[in-house]
């Protein structure tokens, strides 16, 4: 038995006994990079696509007719269309392509593949909502291509260039092979798939931008965290985006680069407005000021979110520091319950949580029993977590949501149009609605942002959402890879990189 | 049967187990074990294993903390001392129910035959070729998720296995000579299959259920991640160890500490098993 | 023997059919809908109610489910999957391959240790190194798949580099993945193995062999094994599914594109026609291998082989 209870121990030590090592690798002269990806792609469809892994693939193998920067404040950047403009009433955008662009099986990229393009991904269920307000799209000449609107849509030009241009003739000739093995536009062709496992590129010689210097890609499917970290400490993965549990462990092997990226997903609390207490004002900017934002970061996210309680992101166009931030206050909170005339301490009931976001309800749960409000937590498979969310059968949860592209966007979580979906708050006001509808047809930059100014200063007044913080995006990558800085949202291009 | 004689019987049964020195340690692992899911309170209130102590978050093991601190800086000495509460009440109802069920459906399928056994066999066959984790997805579904859910959803994604192994233990039992002298006599089929049939048959379940607990206790913390573990904040071993795993490289410890507990009463578990096999072995009462 | 084996494969069609419809109505019932669940929370009903209408998924439960069974029987079609939009089969194809080298070489592994072992401790019953394979056994069966993975992903990929963390491209792939499956599931073998060995050296006819004077060795192989392998054999072709189970940790572990993660993934993701591929993929490929296992019990069991030979009757 002593040589059990001895072995017992030595098990016990298993965990403890490990120093990490790192492999030195030379990298000078590389000229291939493995990225690690979390789950394999469904597809490669250039506009039936849903998932972030297919989009940051197809960001390889696609370009645009223009490259935005997602946070709102810069000028496009010309890609295959080399310059655009916008008719004086707001309903005509004109793109002028270049005439040297051809896709990966050498035939020139023509005004009639982006016209089929555009309209393509127009009619896509799952990405066609990106362009709304499009009426027409017509090429005029092989190197012009004009899309008409009905009315003028401020945030057109943000839709307008996120569909890849694919070819047309490809298409036609095999839809299958069109999915399979796609011919894209992009700094990088497709070579083969391996179902689950991974995706290789290579360099397409011909890129009219110039020869990438990266000339094998390798995606690779890694779906555990801790794989994945131990998978780039080997050598075995050059690029990944990694959870801020294997942060510390990366940040101390001196082989290893880590990069934070703001984004504009928002961590939140949603309060069922149909709901009592929630109907009151009070109650929920009582709940603004209950919960420890800073403590929540540190424990939800290893510190790696930007505390912050406005649903607009701090480096998204539309936000301003003078609109109001809720800070952990208890005392405030307590206040402002007695005022709404809730004697502590109050059952609220449940917090619905899904197994992802349970921390976070757990963490919510312990602040607001702080001040004297008691939830107990429920916790549900995601899918029927969804339903109850979207149906309005919950009082309160806590989750993470993204409605990144442009502000516009942020519509979603408040207007009437949108309860059932994203409006989870189930928030309904017509002043608010007749914001949005102004935002959307103001194409003066300064005027918009004031209008967006009022409505996310309405918002925090209102406290329609309690807002926690914004998580960063983290990549980490081998130090001889040399990444530029990667802009808000953290879509990267490898055609940027080199070793 | 009178009363002197089940006391001997008792005594003759403490006497063989008394004799297998890991049984009887494994015996003392597990009062250990079950004396601190019951004085739990008196250990440590339970408040010390929900309170959120932000600035004490992922400390390791201390005099004020004995386990550390999770990431929430709740106190993992408390946490794991009531989450034996909750694994081994998993554990046992677990293997219990699908003991008595796997032990009903498979003795009577073994010992019947013919259509019984046809019926039950193929209705089993249907269950083992679901996978578990839709079976568990299932119940979760219809009943929605709390500690007796979860029970019922170990439970059931254990079943056929369960009576595939009772029903092949009894099938060869029952063509045992005293089973055959046993029915000559004209003794009921019931009779039959729990006084003769089962316990002739229960080296094999006995072992199967000891082993089963810890894994039960295991698959509850799998289950954690299909959103069907436990509601938090309440702790349960399985749960603290697949919480933990995130923690892997920061803080080792949040890993050893509730897989140290896991093994060990696993360990007690089987050691125990083991000598109720060699006790209660009908041969070897002579 | 052939009437009892094409009886058999006979009741697996309902056996099939029953899987079938439990996992169809099981998946109908769980919440959400394909459509919803693919484009998100942001996305337009109309958008939702399209895709939906696009995989049918409009229709009520019965017209899909006999939809379903009909392609499957009359155009041998596992149907196309929600999330992917190719057909099941192809995926099942390439993905099915590791699985099943992971399962076999596993099974392989584990039985061997567990067995050999088994028999190993029942011999020497109570001595030194019975305890110590029951504890070792025992302690790696404690510990959960995952973090037994980790370990070894620790030990041998990242501090000494001597083989990879991911992938299935090579055999070598192929180590630490069986090692974690089958180190977690010995025990059970052993333990097993270990008690139905005892069970049979104490039973008469083995008493009686000894007291005729045939060898300690002869003993065990020849009489004990044969009896005791039963309960085992039982395990080991359920043992099949288990290694599955475990495959999946394992697979999640070492990123190794098997049905296991497959299943998973469209389990949550609501993808239907996957769901249903590969349960009844597998479903076929399992009732073979208990049928297998039970052909195998009549072998070593002789009375068991009688009773089958008389009609599958009981003797009364």
């Amino acid at each position: 038995m002593k040589k059990a209870l001895a072995l017992l121990a030595a098990a016990c030590t298993f965990t403890m006994a490990f120093s990490f090592g790192a492999c030195a690798e030379e990298t000078s002269g590389k000229t291939d990079l493995v990225i690690a990806v979390d789950a394999d792609v469904d597809t490669l469809h250039p506009t039936d696509f849903s998932t972030t892994v297919e989009m940051n693939i197809l960001n390889q193998l696609y370009d645009t007719l223009m490259y935005l920067n997602p946070d709102g404040n810069h000028e496009p950047e010309p890609r295959i269309a080399e310059s655009y403009e916008i008719s004086e009433d707001g309903l005509d955008y004109t793109f002028h392509l270049r005439n040297d662009v051809t896709f990966h099986d050498g035939t020139p990229v023509t005004a009639e593949d982006v016209v089929f393009s555009i309209e393509l991904y127009k009619n896509s269920e799952y990405q066609g909502s990106q362009i709304s307000m499009l009426s027409s799209v017509e090429a005029v000449d092989d190197a012009t291509v004009v899309c008409h609107l009905d009315t003028p849509y401020a945030p057109f030009l943000k839709g307008i260039l996120s569909p890849y241009i694919c070819s047309k003739a490809y298409y036609e000739a095999d839809p299958e092979a069109f999915v399979n093995s796609p011919v894209g536009s992009g700094p990088y062709k497709f070579v083969s798939r391996s179902t689950g496992s991974s995706i290789a590129l290579e360099a397409n010689e011909e890129y009219y931008r110039g020869v990438p210097t990266i000339k094998q890609i390798s995606f690779e499917v890694i779906p555990d965290t801790a794989t994945k970290a131990i998978a780039l400490q080997t050598g075995e993965v050059g690029f990944a985006e990694i959870d801020s549990s294997v942060l510390a462990q990366l940040e101390a092997n001196p082989q290893i680069t880590v990069t934070e990226v703001p984004t504009s997903s928002f961590c939140y609390v949603s309060m069922n407005l149909e709901k009592e207490p929630f109907d009151n004002v009070l109650v929920r900017q009582a709940i603004n000021y209950a919960i420890n934002r800073e403590n929540l970061v540190a424990v939800c996210y290893d510190g790696e979110a930007e505390v912050n309680s406005n649903i607009c992101a701090k480096s998204r166009s539309g936000y301003s520091d003078d609109q109001l931030q809720y800070t952990y206050d208890p005392e405030k909170a307590k206040e402002l319950l007695e005022e709404a005339g809730i004697t502590t301490p109050y059952n609220l009931g449940e917090i619905l949580a899904a197994e992802k976001y349970s921390n976070l309800a757990t963490v919510v749960q312990n602040d607001l029993k702080a001040v004297g409000l008691d939830v107990t937590i429920s916790v549900k498979e995601f899918n029927a977590y969804i339903d109850d969310l979207t149906s309005g059968n919950y009082s309160i949860t806590a989750l993470n949501m993204t409605l990144e592209g442009d502000t516009q966007n942020l519509e979603m979580a408040f207007i009437t149009d949108y309860i059932g979906t994203a409006n989870n708050a189930r928030y309904s006001d017509p002043e608010m609605d007749e914001l949005f509808n102004q935002t959307r047809s103001e194409t003066d930059a300064d005027k918009r942002l004031e209008l967006f100014d009022q409505i996310f200063t309405k918002a925090q007044e209102e406290a329609i959402y309690a807002v926690l913080c914004n998580p960063l995006t983290l990549y980490a990558y081998n130090s001889g890879l040399k990444c530029p800085e990667f802009a808000f949202e953290g879509n990267y291009f490898v055609y940027d990189f080199a070793w | 049967m009178n009363k002197s004689r089940k006391h001997a019987q008792l005594a003759e049964f403490w006497r063989r187990y008394r004799k297998n020195k890991t049984a009887v340690l494994g015996l003392i692992l597990l009062i250990a074990i079950v004396g601190m899911a019951l004085f739990a309170d008196l250990i440590v209130p339970y408040e010390k294993c929900i309170e959120q102590v932000g600035i004490e978050r992922l400390q390791g093991p201390s005099t004020a903390h004995f386990f550390g601190t999770d990431e929430y800086g709740r106190d993992l000495f408390a946490r794991i001392v009531h989450g034996s509460r909750y694994s081994l009440l998993i554990g046992l109802a677990t293997s219990l129910m699908a003991l008595v069920i796997g032990a009903v459906l498979g003795a009577s399928a073994g010992y019947f035959g013919g259509v019984v056994d046809n019926v039950i066999s193929r209705i089993i066959d249907v269950f083992m070729c679901v996978p578990p984790i839709l079976l568990s997805l299932a119940v979760v579904a219809a009943l929605g998720t709390n500690l007796r859910n979860l029970i019922i959803a170990i439970t059931v994604s254990c079943i056929p296995g369960n009576v595939r192994l009772i029903r092949s233990v009894v099938l060869t039992t029952a063509e045992q000579d005293y089973v055959e002298a046993a029915k000559s006599y004209g003794t009921s089929n019931a009779r039959i299959i729990f006084r003769y049939v089962l316990p002739n048959a229960m080296g094999p379940i006995i072992v199967n259920t000891t082993m089963s607990i810890s894994d039960m206790m295991l698959s509850a913390a799998g289950l954690s991640f299909i959103g069907m573990g436990i509601q938090p904040p309440s702790p349960e071993w399985g749960a603290l160890l697949s919480n933990a795993q995130t923690y892997l490289f920061s803080a080792p410890y949040m890993l050893l500490f509730p897989g140290m507990f896991i093994l060990l009463s696993s360990l007690a578990f089987n050691l125990v098993g083991d000598g109720l096999t060699d006790a209660l072995d009908p041969r070897l009462r002579d | 023997m052939t009437k009892y084996v094409v009886k058999r494969i006979l009741y697996m069609i309902p056996v099939l059919l029953g899987v079938a419809f439990l996992v169809f109505t099981i998946l109908s019932l769980t919440p959400g809908d394909p459509g919803s669940i693919i484009l998100g929370i942001t996305a337009k009903p109309e958008d939702i109610a399209a895709l939906n209408a696009e995989f049918g998924y409009d229709q009520p439960f019965f017209v899909r489910f006999f939809q379903y069974i009909g392609d499957i029987l009359f155009h041998f079609d596992l149907g196309t999957s929600y999330s992917t939009r190719q057909p099941v089969i192809d995926t099942i194809l390439a993905r099915f391959p590791n699985t099943l080298v992971l399962a076999l070489l596993s099974m392989c592994v584990s039985s061997l240790i567990g067995i050999s072992l088994g028999i190993f401790s029942a011999v020497r019953q109570y001595s030194v190194m019975d305890h110590v394979c029951v504890v070792v056994a025992l302690v790696f069966a404690s510990m959960p798949g995952f973090w037994l993975g980790l370990m070894l992903l620790i030990l041998f990929s990242l501090k000494l580099g001597w083989l990879p963390s991911f992938g299935a491209s090579s055999l070598r792939h192929f180590i630490l993945p069986t090692l974690t499956v089958s180190l977690t599931s010995a025990a059970g073998l052993l333990r097993l193995t270990r008690s139905a060995m005892l069970e049979t050296i104490r039973q008469e006819y083995i008493r009686t062999a000894k007291a005729k004077g045939a060898s300690n060795k002869r003993v065990i192989w020849k009489h004990a094994l044969r009896n005791a392998l039963l309960p085992v054999v039982t395990t080991l072709g359920g043992g099949f599914g288990a290694s599955l189970g475990g495959a999946i940790i394992a697979e999640t572990v070492f990123a190794m594109p098997g049905m296991g993660t497959l299943m998973t993934t469209a389990i949550r993701q609501k993808d239907i026609p996957t769901v249903m591929g590969a349960t009844l993929f597998l479903a076929v490929l399992f009732s073979f291998v208990i049928l297998f296992v039970d052909i195998l019990y009549a072998f070593i069991d002789p009375r068991i082989k009688a009773k089958y030979q008389n009609g599958g009757k009981k003797r009364e």
